[in-house]
């Protein structure tokens, strides 16, 4: 349980406390309560309190099952009847033998989503659902992969640092070189795309498929996408012929394919839907339905023939700045990077990539402190274009690097790695304007705005298979 | 069947839970409006597939799971103007809809409820596929009301819950549900009684009356399909079952007598099992195949399911003979009960039992029969089962049969059952709605504030059941005219109207209400009238610019052009303006025209005179009763002899 203390009145407040002591109740006892608004004793189990409600309250689950707060106050009456268990969360992990002629796969938990479930009880999302639970609830996965699993970390994916990446880089590289047929990372899809990214340029050699996974509705509930999710990123991470890091999730609002997306070339497109996932410039990779992997190019590395050796790259540099440019942004937030001793910058400017020409003296300023300072488009789609305008021009005068078709983020975690692991400045500035991991592409293609952004019927496909 | 049951020495209990749609302008939870679609056309469908979850436990949802291995899909359909991405479950809930609040306050106040403080919203799960999240959003806000019955006696109003109704189910087709999402997140109230009414009489006046307090309110729906009722019920050594689906009130004291007959009967096998001595633990999971020998059965449809993979599957059942063919309601044994759970959780089409006429109805042969009693080692008193099916549904029916006949011994099991309209109901899940609660993540509770109930409180009126009394007294008219207007919601307009016209409350009720219904049923939208049409129409009428008869004409008019003024509808009904003025040099004209007719018929002649007027006025244009009057008025001077004429004329 999330916040879970050995506090008697777990979430309570001063005021509440004082009343449950005087009757002797408190959190998990089965109480009869009276006060002046509730004039027929209502009977029911304390719940622990969420830590942000008021003070004044006392929350309890009645017989009928559902949860009502009752205000404390001095015409309250409570009469303990029991003290009750704590309610936890159990689970039963189911266990499978394994199967030879399946891939083996390791599955990586990072917490979110996907690997989060319901307390039952409190309401609350736990983030730490054990991934071995996943097997319990997908028991599919067993005619797919033998899976091995490990807790990376327990976290909600906001609170991801580029530090991590670069422990979760290591843990691939690890499991990889022992072997797996294939990874699957389990991850909150708030950063996921991040977490994507950075993969692509901290791992190296990489032989087998990285697929990371998560859910945009929680596996608690009946229509959650995380086993359907999880089954096709099963299945890329177990069979296709494929040596990336990618993201699978559901391609359409129905529960019907997944997309395979390159890992810089993936953005979460909005805030709830289950396919909130686009690729950028570019169709996805290829796409997973019941099992059946189907790629949409050949531009994409293939398992090699040869045994090599995955190598995960060693440090990280935490201090890079990603700025979004406005109308009226002041030149003071450039400055603020700079003096606390920033090491890059990327800009995510208007249109083709400006900023405005009140921070120019600041970027300047940056420029020539040899920190890197690199324009995306804040439009997402298409490219940096700072040679049509005269502004443009100047940035590049001085020193603002056109980031291309770099998505802002990707262009983030690019840098972080960059600064990480380089430190001659031209060398820096090339690696920074040269594709490494297809977060640059050479061509958008006509339909590369339009393609597979889920405005496709949506049930006719299903009909056809 | 015995004709009625003493209800009191059986220990009958029923409680009575009712939905009720509100009339908010935007959904719950959402703000889309709170419109249904009708037959339009979707302008989208998605499919999904629901899976079971993890309870707290650890195990599955034992109904969703029976659901999901069924490998149904669910497609919705829904329209792009009028549900958005919540009703779809891609965006968590808006904040509450405030007015929805209020409107459930109001309901409380008059139900005489207490408010819940602090309330949090709760997921309730749906396995059916009806509510694409997989469950529904439900609020408790009241509690401990209560409500009068006409007897005088005091019933408990245990709870009232503000929830989202669930999607239309529009078909199913093979494994696929088809739902429409324009029903969900519709804000609904549900009102539960405490188990406190003890006769199908007391249960209907119960229900009546909840509908009616319900209707007093301002804001709620009042078409078919707003207000839907279910019902507890438990007899003394039964137990609880829920009966969902009761459409109309008259259903209720046919379906509590079926009720009480089935609980009867089930505990009456009961006792029968305990006097035979028979324990569940005789019943064993122990079938044989019967495919091979089968393979060319008379009975068709074991032969074809047979060649397409099915097997047939016996089973014994020790000491059961009579007992799934005891009738439990007309037409329904025991048998039919288990055969229809196997329905209702495995799709398969249910079983074949020894109790039945093997040979009459299926065409088994009696080498066949004799061969599976040979088999089975059935004696004198068991009972035999047939089962065709082939893989997980075979499996889930077996234990479905296992476990209902072992509830036998128990009596009666609870559960949640469909209403029929013949009065009978059917299997549709296991009770236990409190092991499907629990609290909604996507919500923060929030505090309802004391003044807020207060001002809601303040604004409640007396109990419609004393507004009838009253209006009906005041009036000197029949109680049902109000009650007619309390249901559809009118009462207040009346309040205004009989303003203008005080002496003719049931030409003022008829307005809003008959002569509405008449238009509803030539399918214009009577929505487009408002109070000021109406208002207008009666001080028209007052002032004597049209006739009563006109009513209805101008009303049509003002539905598909509401901006009319009186004269300009008038005008467009085809009704000429006419200044009542002339109206005596009309009927003098008449009168003079017709001299020897009057002079003949006397007051007979008004008749024909009239018919002569009206036609000349034009129908509608001036009140009946007005031109009757002028003309028996100007007729007068023409009936001097009237009398002798008259007394004459009777006197032959």
């Amino acid at each position: 349980m999330s916040n879970s203390t050995n506090n008697e009145f777990e979430g309570y407040k001063p005021k509440s406390i004082k009343i449950l002591k005087k009757f002797g109740a408190k959190t998990w006892s089965k109480i009869r309560i009276k006060t002046k608004t509730n004039t027929i004793p209502s009977e029911g189990i304390i719940l622990p309190r969420n830590q942000f409600a008021p003070d004044g309250f006392v929350e309890i689950k009645l017989k009928n099952g559902y949860n009502i707060g009752i205000p404390l106050d001095a015409s309250t009456e409570i009469e303990v009847l029991s003290q009750e268990p704590k309610m936890e969360v159990k689970f039963d992990p189911s266990k499978i033998k394994k199967n030879k002629k399946l891939p083996n796969i390791a599955l990586l938990g990072t917490g979110g989503t996907i690997s989060s479930r319901l307390d039952y009880v409190t309401g609350a999302v736990i983030p730490a659902f054990e991934p071995s639970e996943l097997f319990t609830a997908v028991p599919e996965l067993a005619d797919v992969c033998n899976l091995e699993t490990d807790v990376v970390f327990k976290i909600f994916s906001e609170n991801m640092k580029p530090k991590y990446w670069l422990e979760l880089a290591k843990n691939v590289a690890k499991k990889v070189n022992a072997c797996a047929d294939g990874i699957m990372i389990a991850h909150g899809t708030d950063t996921i795309t991040y977490s994507s990214a950075a993969l692509s340029f901290l791992l190296s050699d990489l032989k087998v498929p990285v697929v990371l996974v998560g859910s945009q509705r929680s596996s608690d509930r009946p229509s959650s996408d995380a086993a359907m999710n999880l089954l096709n990123a099963a299945n890329v991470a177990g069979n296709a012929d494929l040596a990336e890091v990618v993201v699978s999730m559901l391609g359409s609002s129905a529960h019907d394919y997944g997309f395979i997306h390159r890992g810089t070339r993936v953005r979460k497109m909005h805030s709830s839907t289950r396919h909130a996932f686009r690729s950028i410039d570019s169709s996805p990779l290829g796409m997973v339905r019941d099992g059946n992997i189907k790629f949409f190019t050949d531009d994409f590395k293939r398992r090699p023939k040869n045994d090599v050796e995955t190598i995960a790259a060693k440090n990280i540099e935490e201090k890079v700045g990603l700025i979004y440019g406005y109308p009226g942004i002041s030149s003071e937030l450039i400055d603020f990077y700079v003096d606390k001793g920033y090491k890059g910058l990327i800009l995510a400017g208007t249109g083709l990539g400006h900023f405005p020409i009140d921070t120019f003296d600041s970027l300047k300023r940056a420029v020539d402190e040899g920190i890197p300072v690199v324009m995306t488009v804040q439009t997402i789609w298409g490219y940096t274009g700072m040679d049509v305008y005269e502004p443009g021009r100047k940035m590049q005068a001085i020193g603002v690097i056109p980031g291309q078709n770099m998505i802002p983020e990707v262009a983030f975690a690019k840098l972080c790695w960059i600064l990480g692991n380089y430190d001659d400045s031209k060398e820096i500035k090339k690696l920074i304007t040269t594709n490494i991991a297809g977060e640059i592409t050479a061509r958008e293609p006509m339909n590369g705005y339009q393609i597979l952004q889920g405005i496709e019927d949506q049930i006719e496909p299903f009909k056809k298979i | 069947m015995k004709k009625d049951f003493d209800y009191e020495s059986l220990g009958l209990k029923i409680g009575i839970e009712i939905h009720q749609q509100l009339a908010s302008k935007n959904k719950l939870f959402c703000h889309c409006p709170n419109e249904l679609q009708g037959t339009r056309t979707p302008d989208f469908t998605i499919l999904r597939k629901q899976r079971p979850v993890l309870g707290e436990e650890g195990k599955f949802d034992k109904g969703m799971l029976v659901e999901f291995l069924k490998k149904g899909s669910i497609v919705y359909e829904g329209y792009y103007d009028c549900t958005c991405t919540y009703e779809l479950d891609e965006t968590p809930p808006f904040h509450i809809n405030e007015e929805c609040l209020d409107i459930t306050l109001e309901i409380c106040a008059l139900f005489k409820t207490e408010i819940i403080r602090e309330v949090h919203i709760c997921r309730k799960n749906y396995v059916d596929g009806s509510v694409p999240a997989g469950f529904q959003r439900t609020i408790e806000i009241g509690q401990n009301g209560k409500l009068l019955l006409k007897s005088g006696k005091e019933i408990g109003i245990e709870n009232i819950f503000l929830e989202e109704d669930a999607a239309r189910r529009i078909k199913t087709e093979g494994k696929i549900s088809f739902f429409r999402v324009d029903r969900l997140g519709v804000p609904l109230n549900e009102i539960t009684t405490a188990p406190e009414i003890h006769t199908p009489e007391e249960a209907k006046d119960a229900a009546y009356r909840i509908g009616l307090l319900l209707r007093s309110a301002n804001k709620v729906k009042r078409v078919i399909g707003s207000t839907r009722q279910d019902i507890n019920i438990s007899i003394k050594g039964g137990e609880r079952i829920e009966v969902k689906g009761v459409q109309k009130l008259d259903w209720i004291p046919l379906l509590v007598k079926f009720e009480c007959q089935r609980q009867l009967s089930l505990i009456e096998i009961k006792k029968d099992l305990k006097k035979l001595n028979l324990k569940p633990s005789d019943i064993k999971n122990k079938t044989i195949d019967l495919s091979k020998f089968f393979k060319n059965t008379p009975c068709r449809f074991v032969k074809s399911g047979i060649k397409n993979g099915q097997k047939l599957i016996a089973l014994k059942i020790p000491g059961f003979k009579g007992i799934y063919g005891k009738e439990l309601n007309p037409n329904r044994r025991f048998g039919t009960e288990v055969a229809e759970k196997i329905k209702v959780l495995t799709g398969l089409q249910g079983l074949i039992h020894s109790d039945e006429d093997l040979r009459g109805k299926y065409k088994f042969t009696e080498k066949e029969v004799n061969h599976i009693k040979e088999k089975l080692d059935v004696g004198e008193n068991d009972l035999f089962i047939l089962l065709l099916a082939k893989g997980i549904p075979l499996e889930n029916a077996l234990d479905i049969i296992l476990d209902r006949t072992k509830q036998a011994f128990k009596g009666v099991p609870e559960e949640t059952r469909r209403a029929q309209d013949d009065g009978t109901h059917i299997f549709l899940r296991e009770l236990g709605g409190e092991k499907r609660l629990y609290p909604d993540t996507d919500s923060q509770s929030f505090v309802i504030s004391e003044e807020r109930i207060q001002r809601i409180k303040e604004s409640v009126g007396p109990y419609p059941w004393d507004i009838i009394d009253d209006y009906s007294k005041k009036y000197k008219i029949p109680g049902d005219l109000f009650e007619d207007l309390i249901m559809r919601g009118k009462l207040q307009l009346f309040d205004k109207l009989i303003k203008i016209l005080p002496d003719n409350p049931t030409l003022v009720i008829r307005t809003i209400t008959d002569m509405l219904k008449v238009l509803h049923r030539e399918n214009r939208d009577i929505e487009q009238l408002e109070e000021r049409h109406f208002s207008t129409l009666l001080k028209g009428l007052k002032k004597g610019a049209i006739a009563k008869e006109a009513l209805e004409s101008i009303l049509r008019i003002w539905i598909d052009f509401p901006g009319l003024s009186l004269e300009k509808a008038k005008e467009k009904a085809g009704i000429s303006s006419f200044d009542l003025n002339d109206l005596d040099k009309i009927i003098q004209e008449i009168i003079d025209k017709n001299i020897e007719l009057i002079k003949t018929r006397g007051r007979g002649a008004t008749g024909p005179l009239m018919g002569d007027v009206m036609k000349k006025v034009g129908r509608g244009v001036v009140d009946g009763k007005i031109l009757s009057s002028k003309l028996q008025q100007l007729m007068s001077p023409y009936l001097s002899n009237k009398k002798s004429t008259k007394s004459k004329k009777g006197g032959k």
